[in-house]
This record gives structure tokens, C-alpha cells and sequence, in this order.
């Protein structure tokens, strides 16, 4: 019984599939040598040069463009990372060294790149909406657009990245050097006496140079101050003096790291915000138009009760004029009848003669109450 | 093994999509576009493995099938990944021929022969695109992985190697012949994909038996040939010593024939004895016409939703072994720490809002800020989880309903009293004569299941009483005929399987009550506790990791392919237990099973067991089948 070792491989397989590729090139020659004996006429060599220059499409080429641009800018922030990071010490050699001005036209590039490539995407994106070729290969031409667009989104991360670091040290950079100036002797004497305190208390090397360089320069001018006594009681007072500025220093420092912190934070979730802002701007467009449209069909239709409301008042005159008009016409309808009726009125016995009133009467009557009731209606 | 047999495809799969070199792990790359090309069996290993998003992450923007219609797509490499059929080879070498793509990147899930690859040389000579065909490979990987340590062999001609194919009694030799390549096939894959060779046992006298040859040959074969083994790993000083070798036990179907029927109570077993599951993914109507709740009101339209279970699913993963009650639970207490945490954020913004009044409130702030920024940051998670809740809830109601209707705990119940050979408190009888009690189906399974399990043969008159109360309700009698034969078949080869002592502890007094909170209401469905038991399959593989001795097993036949020259004995030579163990059942197998090795599995720690099937069936598709065998 032997043991038998089997070797797996654990993080890298070792190749499982076999290339055959070399198998399919000679089954290509079997097949040449093949045709060849039987005498098929193959006409390779010309046509494969033909083939070679196959015309390209327009798409292909310019998206590999938009890549290639896109991989320039990377190198070049990558390349660049290490000067544009570093705190500006001033004491390192020079040729690391970058001044703030070289860093704002690093930003300025980069920025102008990122906005010329995410327009080149667009441009892209509109004509493949507007070429109308097959199904499959705008799907295709789609799918290559949302590769190139979050290759140019991890590209602009690196960037933003570099940049909210530059941003941080310069702004503790401020903080500190606002110090110096607001108490000269007393931070000269602190650096005197208290290097070590300050260097554990300044983690950053951007601090600890700045410090050491302050304190070159202090300590040049305090060269020249040699001359001055100091008492022992000045020399106690200011030593009280230099443990309080100690306390105070941490505490401001530590207070310094907390916004540090928050600040990040809070550039982390306005990105986050941002992000989400862009997406529901869209749908914030929409519903604009939306709201228009709704505003105006409710003018309109204000219009049109207003409308409607004169119709039925010009309405109701022309009703009340027809019915007087009726009534009119049946008073003074038997006008010719009227005058014979009163010549044989006098003829007619009297009960009839009251009937006749009557009937002329009410028709008075009815005149009346008709301009009672179109003065009740124009009361309306 | 360190990696699952899952992580070694996926790796290999990637390794291809990406034009087979290693993926770098350099994660501001330059994008490179691809198109994918497959056939349906490519279709099948690849969609449990790697999403559509994974894929557009690696860069192919289009997925195509290789038989339909595919546009030229001029400047864009393609990488086909199918197997060398004959219709597959014709459609390259028309591709070729119509210049759809820029370069090819051709992939054989299984070796190629020789005459196949001339064919396509040729037709690339007349299209005068060799240039093109950058590269050929043959990837090994014909078997479908489904979880960390189950696989099936294909799934779409399964009809072709199904149990029905195997064991029908009008089989020619060629074809059992074709069968038995299939499978081999695969199975070589398989340990090539794994990258090492196992020792071989398997019963006498049947179809794995023929299987476990023919592998052994194969593997031996390529052991030789030492320029082109597949087994030499060149990467030996960083690999992984596996001292031991896994041990490959090749089962039949036919020694277990009750598995198969039996109806179930786990979650992953009921979901694919239940509802439509294939390949992790769940078909299922929605608004389904069952709903008591919705009588009188206008009747819902049923559309089709589909559900993937995936490996990065952890409540799916963590609960698909469990029995069922205990599921219904779990998804309440997820659904409750869902409400808790958007409670939470909910909150959140009711302090955001009265913070603006409050003066000198630096320290509010900021801890407000870091509040708030772990809130966002933990929204996308949220909305997942919720996504995964509802998934499951819905999937769980819709198992809950097909219990409810069909009685499924009774049966589950009888059934393993039955294969416990406990005594029952109810006839078999009056369950068949039961009419709302499961579908005709069910009953016929419960009756198979014990007319395999009954020691002594029923007499004729008991099983004239069975018969006309199974055509009663409406039952298909002809799988009875089939087990019939079998059962005499298997009673000449050998005593009939003993399903070991399994008991079923119904919780007595919690049976009727239920989780008064919960949104599955399982009134008058048993809380059913299993205990610990052992399918046949299982404890062949128990007797044969331990070397144990065992008349069932003693007979095995010991194949090793690494030794120079194949022995006919059955003396395995090895006398350490093993730690790895694949088990593989030629003619099909299910989850009730693959379950139980994992609980096997679990119950030894340092025991890693894979199980593998020729085709993957539930209880409806193996009666089906049955019914056919018995017509004949």
C-alpha cells in the first residue's frame, strides 16, 4: 500500500482545460495538404490580404479612442500620485516637490478631461439611439458604452480620492500655521523646551516638518536674542505658562481630528447624495412637465366655465325676449279682428261684452306677469 | 478540496470568458467587450453559475444562443462555449463562413474528436478565416453544478440517460452502450474539474457496475498517456496536498426505489417536489387561484414570477435543510429585524429633522452624522434583504397552500412510519379512501412505497382491496406493475433495503397550536420533528468511508485506477477511513437524498461529501416514468 500524493491546486488551478489550438492549426494543414492532392482551388494568399483590411466601423474605433484617452488620464494621475499627495514638505529635495499651482492645473486637466471623455460617451450613446441598425448590435453598442462609462467612473474616483486627501492637508496645514503668529514667544519657547512632547503629540510628518522648519527658523531668531536675561521667576511663569499652551494644543488637535473625520464623512455621504440627487433628476423633470401641463389644462378649463356661464345668461335673454315676443303676437295677433269686434261690441249683448274683456284682459294679464317675471329674472 | 467543486467551475468559467487567460484581480482595468455564444447545454452549466450582471462585469455585452439569429457584429471577438455535436459544428463553420465576428474563441465543453475539428479547419480554409480562429479549447466541464456539493449531468436531453432509458426492457446493447459513454463522460469531467482521481466501488450486477468499468478505464487511460494526462498538476509546489484520495461510490437507483417517491418535509426538498424548480430557479403563478381569501372578488391575473436561489441567498442557504415549520419561523423573526433596522433609519430622519433648532449641537451632529452615514450606507443592504423576504415568504405560501390541500404531513408521517417499519395507527386503507387527502399521485405513492417496504408480500386479496380502492380515486395503475417486477427482481439479488430506524415525533402537545403571531397560519399541519435517520444510500456510504464491514457492502467491487494493473477483487487495498467521498447514483437521484448526506456529513466532522445524479427528478417526473416501464 502505498500513499499517493494528488496535487490540487488551491489559489491558481493549474490549467484543467487542454488548448488544442495547436491540434487545430495542423488539422488545418491535413486539411490543406488534403485539398491540395485532390486539386480544390483555394484562393488563399490574395483574399486574406483583402480580408485583412476589413474595413472597421466608426463605432469601434472611436470607442477605443474614448478608452485609450481614458487610460492616459489614468497613467497620468497615477504617475503624478505620489508628488501631488505629499504634504509639501519643505525640507525634501525638490525635484518631489509641487507647488499648489502645479496641483491646480493637475485639477483643471483632469477635470477637463473627465468632462470631454463623459461627452465623447454621450455623443456616442445618441448616435447608436439614432443609427438604426439590428437589435443585437445596439444592445451591443449599448452594453460597450456602460463598460467605458464606469472604467471613467473608477478613473474619476482615484482622482477624487487624491484630491479630498490634498484638500484635508491643507487645511490642517492653515490651522497650524495660524498658530505661530498668535503667540510668537510662547511657541518659540515651546519648541525650545518641549520637541519631544510635540512629536508624539503631531502624528503627521506634514506637522512634525512644519514644526521642525519653525523651529530652524525660531531658533535663528532667538540666535539673535541671546542678549535677553531672563529671571528665574519669568523663567517659571513661562514655563506654567507653556504646560497650559501644551493642554490647549491637544485639546485643539484633538478637536481638529474629529472634524477631520466628520468632515470626510460628510463628504462621503454628499457624494452618496449627489449621486442619488442626479438619478431622481430625471424623474423631477418629468413631473415638472407634468405640473405644467396640469396648470395650463386648468386655466383652460376656467376659460371655458366662464364661457359657458355667458352663454347661459345671453341664453336666458333670448328665451325672455321670444316669450315676449309670443305674447305680443297673441295680444296684437286679431288687431283687424279687434276693430270689427269693437264696432259689434256695441251690438253684443253685455254678458258677452264681459266675456270679450275678459278674454282681452287676460291676455293684459299675462303681459303683466311676464314683465313681473322677466323683471324677477333680470334680478337674477 | 478546499475549494468546492462549485468554486472550480466558476473559476473555470471565468478563466475562459476571460479569453482564457487568469483573471487579473487589477480592478481599474480597461474594459474588454466580448460576445458570448452557447448552446442550451452551455446555457445550463453557466445560468446557476455566474448572473448576468457577473457576466456584463467581465465584459460580454451580449449573450446569444448559437441557433438562433444572430446579426454580424463586425470588431468584437466571440468566445462559443458548446459541445462538439454535429449540429453545433455545422453552425460554427456557417458563422465562419458568414464573417460574423471579428475573432473566434471556440470552447468544447467535452473533447472534441479529431474528424470534428477537421471539419471546422476546412470550413475556415473556404472562408479563409483561420487567422481568425485565435483559439480552440477543450474546457471539461460537462456536468452542472448546482450547489457547493451536489451536481447533476445535464439537463436537457435527460430523457436519453433518465432511469427509464436505463432500465427498459426493450434496451439494445448499442444504446445502453451510448448511455454508459454519456455518463462516463461527465463523470470524467467531473474529476478533471476536481483534479484527482478517486477510488472506485460499486455494487455487482448492475448498471454502475458497467459505469464504474468503463471509468476506470478511461481514467487509466489518461493516466498513462503521461505528455497528456490531465492529472499532472504543474503548479506543485504551490498546491494543496490532499493526502488522501476521495473515494467515488457508484449506486443504482434501483437499490432504493422508496427515496425517490417519498414525500418530504424539508424546505428545498418540498420546494422541488411542490412547485416548478429547475437549475436554483422557481416558476411559479402569481395570485394563485388557491387563495380562499379572494372568493367573490374579481379573480387575479396569474403571472408567471421567477425566483433564483442563489449561493448568495444566506437565508436560502442557511435553511434549505430545514423542515419546514421551523422555516415558516425564521422567515417571521427575518421579516421582524427587517421592520426593526427601517424602524430604525425611519427614526433617523425624525431626529435629522428637530436637529436644526438645537443650538451648540456639534457632538449631536456628529454622532448624528455617523448615524446617518452607516444608514445610507446600509440602505442597499436593506432593500435586499426585503427583496429576499418577500421571495421566500411568497415561495413559502405557496408550499403551505399544497401542503394544506393535499395533506402533505399526513402522508410525510405515514410514510416514514412505514420505512421505519413502525407500527402504523392508521390503515393504509383509509388513507387511499380518503378523498380530500392528496391528489390520486400521492396516494399512489404512498401505496408503492409500501408495497416496497412490506416484509412479507401482501396477499392477493389485500392487494385486490388496494387496487379497486387506488382506481377509485382515480389512480394510474401500471407503475405498480413495473415495482412489481422489480421487486421480484431485486428479492432473487439480495434481502430488501433496510431503511434503518427512523422515528417521527410529532411535538404532541404543540400540534394544533401554532405560532399565533405568524403569518403562516398552519392550522391543523403538524409540527413534525425528524429524527436523525438514514436513507439506504447513506449508509452504504457510511459502511464503505469507514471500512466498516457490512454484508450489503462487503460484495462492492474496488476499482483504482492510479495502480498499474486492474485487479477483479473486491479487497480494498487502503485500509485508512476516507475523508472525501463522492456519491453518484446512475439513474437518478433527489434532494431528499442529497439532504441526508448533508446531515450525514455534518453529523462527522472532517468529512466532506459531494453527491452527484445522472438527472435530477421529483416524485411526479419518476412516476412518470414508472408508469411507462410498467406499460410495456
Amino acid at each position: 500500500m502505498t500513499w499517493r500524493f494528488v496535487y490540487s491546486a488551491a489559489a491558481g488551478p493549474s490549467d484543467m482545460a487542454v488548448d488544442i489550438t495547436l491540434l487545430f492549426k495542423a488539422s488545418v494543414k491535413t486539411v490543406k495538404t488534403r485539398n491540395k492532392a485532390i486539386g480544390v482551388n483555394v484562393d488563399s494568399v490574395k483574399d486574406e490580404v483583402f480580408k485583412k483590411s476589413r474595413p472597421k466601423s466608426g463605432f469601434s474605433l472611436r470607442a477605443k479612442e474614448v478608452i485609450t484617452n481614458i487610460t492616459k488620464l489614468k497613467d497620468f494621475l497615477l504617475q503624478h500620485r505620489k508628488d501631488y499627495v505629499s504634504a509639501g514638505s519643505l525640507i525634501s529635495t525638490d525635484l518631489s516637490r509641487m507647488t499648489d499651482s502645479e496641483r491646480d492645473q493637475i485639477d483643471q486637466d483632469a477635470q477637463i478631461f473627465m468632462r470631454t471623455c463623459s461627452e465623447a460617451i454621450k455623443q456616442l450613446r445618441n448616435e447608436v439611439e439614432k443609427r438604426a441598425t439590428s437589435a443585437q448590435i445596439r444592445e451591443h453598442r449599448v452594453a460597450v458604452l456602460d463598460l467605458i462609462e464606469m472604467y471613467l467612473k473608477g478613473v474619476c474616483r482615484l482622482y477624487s480620492e487624491q484630491r479630498a486627501i490634498r484638500v484635508k492637508r491643507m487645511v490642517d496645514k492653515k490651522r497650524l500655521s495660524r498658530l505661530t503668529p498668535e503667540h510668537p514667544g510662547k511657541a518659540e519657547k515651546t519648541m525650545d523646551s518641549e520637541p519631544a512632547e510635540e512629536k508624539v503629540v503631531k502624528e503627521e510628518s506634514s506637522e512634525k516638518n512644519v514644526s521642525e522648519v519653525q523651529d530652524n527658523s525660531v531658533n535663528l531668531w532667538e540666535e539673535g536674542r541671546v542678549e535677553d536675561e531672563l529671571s528665574p521667576e519669568e523663567i517659571q511663569m513661562f514655563e506654567q505658562e507653556n504646560q497650559k499652551l501644551v493642554s490647549e494644543m491637544n485639546s485643539l488637535v484633538d478637536e481638529v481630528r474629529q472634524i477631520e473625520g466628520k468632515v470626510v464623512e460628510i463628504s462621503r455621504l454628499q457624494e452618496i447624495f449627489a449621486e442619488k440627487v442626479l438619478h431622481q433628476e430625471s424623474d423631477i423633470d418629468n413631473i415638472h412637465q407634468l405640473v405644467v401641463g396640469a396648470t395650463e389644462n386648468v386655466k383652460e378649463g376656467n376659460e371655458d366655465i366662464r364661457e359657458a356661464i355667458k352663454n347661459n345668461a345671453g341664453f336666458r335673454v333670448w328665451i325672455l325676449f321670444f316669450l315676449v315676443m309670443c305674447s305680443f303676437s297673441l295680444l296684437f295677433l286679431d288687431w283687424p279682428s279687434q276693430l270689427h269686434e269693437v264696432i259689434d261690441f256695441a251690438a253684443v249683448p253685455l254678458p258677452m261684452q264681459a266675456l270679450s274683456a275678459f278674454e282681452h284682459g287676460g291676455g293684459c294679464m299675462m303681459l303683466v306677469v311676464c314683465f313681473d317675471v322677466s323683471g324677477v329674472r333680470k334680478e337674477d | 478540496m478546499a475549494t468546492s467543486v462549485r468554486e472550480k467551475q466558476t473559476v473555470a468559467l471565468k478563466r475562459m470568458l476571460n479569453f482564457n487567460t487568469p483573471p487579473l484581480k487589477n480592478t481599474a482595468a480597461e474594459p474588454v467587450w466580448k460576445v458570448l455564444i452557447y448552446d442550451r447545454f452551455g446555457q445550463d452549466i453557466i445560468s446557476p453559475l455566474l448572473s448576468v450582471k457577473e457576466l456584463r462585469d467581465m465584459g460580454i455585452t451580449l449573450h446569444l444562443l448559437l441557433h438562433s439569429d444572430r446579426d454580424p457584429i463586425p470588431d468584437v471577438p466571440a468566445i462559443y462555449f458548446l459541445m462538439p455535436t454535429e449540429e453545433n459544428i455545422d453552425r460554427i463553420c456557417q458563422d465562419l463562413r458568414s464573417q460574423l465576428y471579428e475573432s473566434y474563441y471556440l470552447n468544447f465543453i467535452s473533447a472534441i474528436s479529431r474528424s470534428k475539428l477537421e471539419d471546422i479547419a476546412s470550413a475556415a480554409l473556404t472562408a479563409n478565416a483561420v487567422s481568425q480562429v485565435t483559439k480552440v479549447f477543450d474546457q471539461y466541464l460537462n456536468f452542472i453544478t448546482l450547489e457547493d456539493d451536489m451536481f447533476i449531468l445535464c439537463h436537457q436531453n435527460k430523457e436519453l440517460i433518465s432511469y427509464h432509458a436505463i432500465n427498459r426492457a426493450d434496451i439494445q446493447d448499442t444504446d445502453m452502450e451510448a448511455i454508459m459513454d454519456t455518463i462516463v463522460d461527465s463523470l470524467f469531467c467531473f474529476f478533471v474539474t476536481l483534479g484527482a482521481v478517486p477510488i472506485i466501488r460499486c455494487p455487482r450486477g448492475n448498471a454502475a457496475e458497467m459505469v464504474a468499468v468503463k471509468l476506470d478505464k478511461k481514467l487509466r487511460e489518461n493516466l498513462r498517456d503521461a505528455r497528456n494526462s490531465l492529472f499532472t498538476g504543474d503548479s506543485m509546489a504551490a498546491g494543496q496536498f490532499s493526502f488522501q484520495r476521495p473515494l467515488l461510490v457508484l449506486a443504482d437507483r434501483n437499490m432504493d426505489m422508496a427515496t425517490p417517491l417519498h414525500h418530504t418535509w424539508t424546505y428545498q426538498a418540498l420546494i422541488h417536489d411542490v412547485l416548478d424548480f429547475h437549475l436554483n430557479r422557481v416558476l411559479m403563478d402569481e395570485g394563485g387561484g388557491t387563495d380562499p381569501s379572494h372568493t367573490g372578488a374579481r379573480p387575479k391575473k396569474k403571472t408567471k414570477k421567477m425566483y433564483d436561489l442563489t449561493a448568495a441567498d444566506k437565508f436560502w442557504q442557511k435553511h434549505k435543510g430545514s423542515p419546514f415549520p421551523e422555516v415558516a419561523e425564521s422567515v417571521q423573526e427575518e421579516l421582524d429585524a427587517y421592520r426593526a433596522q427601517e424602524d430604525e433609519v425611519k427614526r433617523l430622519k425624525s431626529i435629522m429633522g428637530l436637529d436644526g433648532e438645537d443650538e451648540g449641537a456639534i457632538s449631536m451632529l456628529s454622532d448624528n452624522t455617523a448615524k446617518l452615514t452607516s444608514a445610507v450606507s446600509s440602505l442597499p443592504e436593506l432593500l435586499e434583504k426585503k427583496r429576499l423576504i418577500d421571495l421566500h415568504t411568497n415561495v413559502a405560501t405557496a408550499v403551505l397552500d399544497h401542503i394544506k390541500s393535499r395533506k402533505l404531513d399526513v402522508y410525510f408521517e405515514y410514510e416514514e412510519k412505514l420505512m421505519s417499519k413502525s407500527t402504523t395507527d392508521k390503515s393504509l386503507l383509509d388513507i387511499i379512501s380518503d378523498p380530500d387527502a392528496g391528489t390520486p399521485e400521492d396516494k399512489m405513492r404512498l401505496f408503492l412505497i409500501h408495497y416496497i417496504t412490506a416484509q412479507q408480500v401482501t396477499s392477493e386479496s389485500d392487494l385486490e382491496q388496494y387496487r379497486k380502492a387506488l382506481l377509485d380515486t382515480g389512480c394510474d395503475l401500471s407503475p405498480l406493475n413495473y415495482i412489481k417486477q422489480w421487486k421480484a427482481f431485486t428479492k432473487m439479488a439480495s434481502t430488501p433495503a433496510n431503511y434503518g430506524n427512523s422515528g417521527v415525533k410529532p411535538l404532541g402537545l404543540f400540534s394544533r397550536v401554532m405560532n399565533t403571531g405568524s403569518q403562516f397560519v398552519m392550522e391543523g399541519v403538524k409540527n413534525l420533528v425528524l429524527k436523525q435517520h438514514n436513507l439506504p444510500v447513506t449508509r452504504i456510504l457510511d459502511n464503505l468511508m469507514e471500512m466498516k464491514s457490512h454484508p450489503e457492502t462487503d460484495d462492492y467491487r474496488y476499482f483504482d485506477p492510479k495502480m498499474l494493473r486492474g485487479s477483479e477483487s473486491s479487497i480494498p487495498r487502503n485500509k485508512n477511513p476516507f475523508q472525501e467521498a463522492i456519491v453518484f447514483v446512475v439513474g437518478g437521484g433527489n434532494y431528499i437524498e442529497y439532504q441526508n448526506l448533508v446531515d450525514y456529513a455534518k453529523s462527522k466532522p472532517g468529512r466532506k461529501v459531494v453527491y452527484g445524479c445522472s438527472e435530477l427528478f421529483n416524485a411526479a417526473q419518476f412516476m412518470k416514468q414508472l408508469s411507462q416501464l410498467g406499460q410495456k
